[in-house]
């Protein structure tokens, strides 16, 4: 991964995605934490990222993929939650997101990855979370791709 | 005696692979907040970490090396021969 092609603000997103997945006390960095953190930044915002609408969709992703199998929030009792952050590292999803973003910007005869490389690159999962919960959120991607 | 007629629901397998795949990230999710809370719970009400290990059934080094450092400080695990 050459980060030194990267752009601070590309830079800085990949630590903000770290602090997503700290805040939110999970266990790995994935690409679903690249996608909240670009959603914070005006420039993709005006594109069309909307931090809550995608949080929201994230949530109720989860929430199906496990009804889905039996799994659901009953009871009175504290219902189970992210607990006291562990030190989370970069896991497959959001190692993958990064590559498809090098891709990205070597397609568009880009020298430097920006923050806009790293959306190309989180928008490129065919399966997995984040596509998913795009569904649920119904954001169209090809259109959204062709605005970036 | 146990009921001969009980019968347990398994849980069913969506038929979508796309969705069972998905549910098999959510579930290891689940286990992991669920065991962190557990763990938590379990310490917080005075158990070892010896004791912790076994209804794990992992060894006492590994639960520790896994939870330890993030409980530091919330005094926990800090029961009397709990090393």
């Amino acid at each position: 991964m050459a980060f030194e092609r990267f752009t601070k603000d590309a830079r800085a997103t990949v630590m903000a995605a770290r602090a997503e997945a700290l805040a939110a006390g999970h266990a790995t960095i994935e690409a679903e934490h690249l996608l909240l953190a670009l959603s914070e930044r005006p420039d993709l915002q005006a594109l069309g990222l909307d931090r809550e609408q995608l949080s929201y969709a994230l949530a109720a992703e989860e929430e199906r993929s496990l009804a889905a199998v039996g799994v659901a929030a009953s009871g009175p009792d504290e219902p189970i939650g992210p607990r006291r952050p562990r030190d989370p590292q970069f896991a497959t999803s959001a190692k993958l997101a990064l590559h498809r973003a090098v891709s990205a910007a070597a397609k568009r005869g880009d020298r430097r990855l920006d923050a806009r490389h790293v959306l190309l690159g989180v928008l490129g999962a065919q399966y997995g979370r984040v596509p998913r919960a795009l569904q649920i959120a119904e954001i169209d991607v090809d259109a959204l791709r062709a605005r970036i | 005696m146990v009921d001969k007629r009980m019968q347990l629901t398994p849980p069913t397998l969506p038929e979508d692979p796309a969705d069972a795949l998905a549910a098999v990230g959510a579930l290891r999710r689940l286990a992991d907040q669920v065991e962190d809370a557990a763990v938590e719970r379990a310490l917080h009400d005075g158990w070892s970490w010896t004791d912790v290990a076994e209804a794990l059934g992992v060894t006492r080094q590994a639960v520790h090396k896994k939870h330890a450092r993030r409980l530091r400080g919330t005094g926990v695990g800090l029961r009397r021969g709990a090393r």
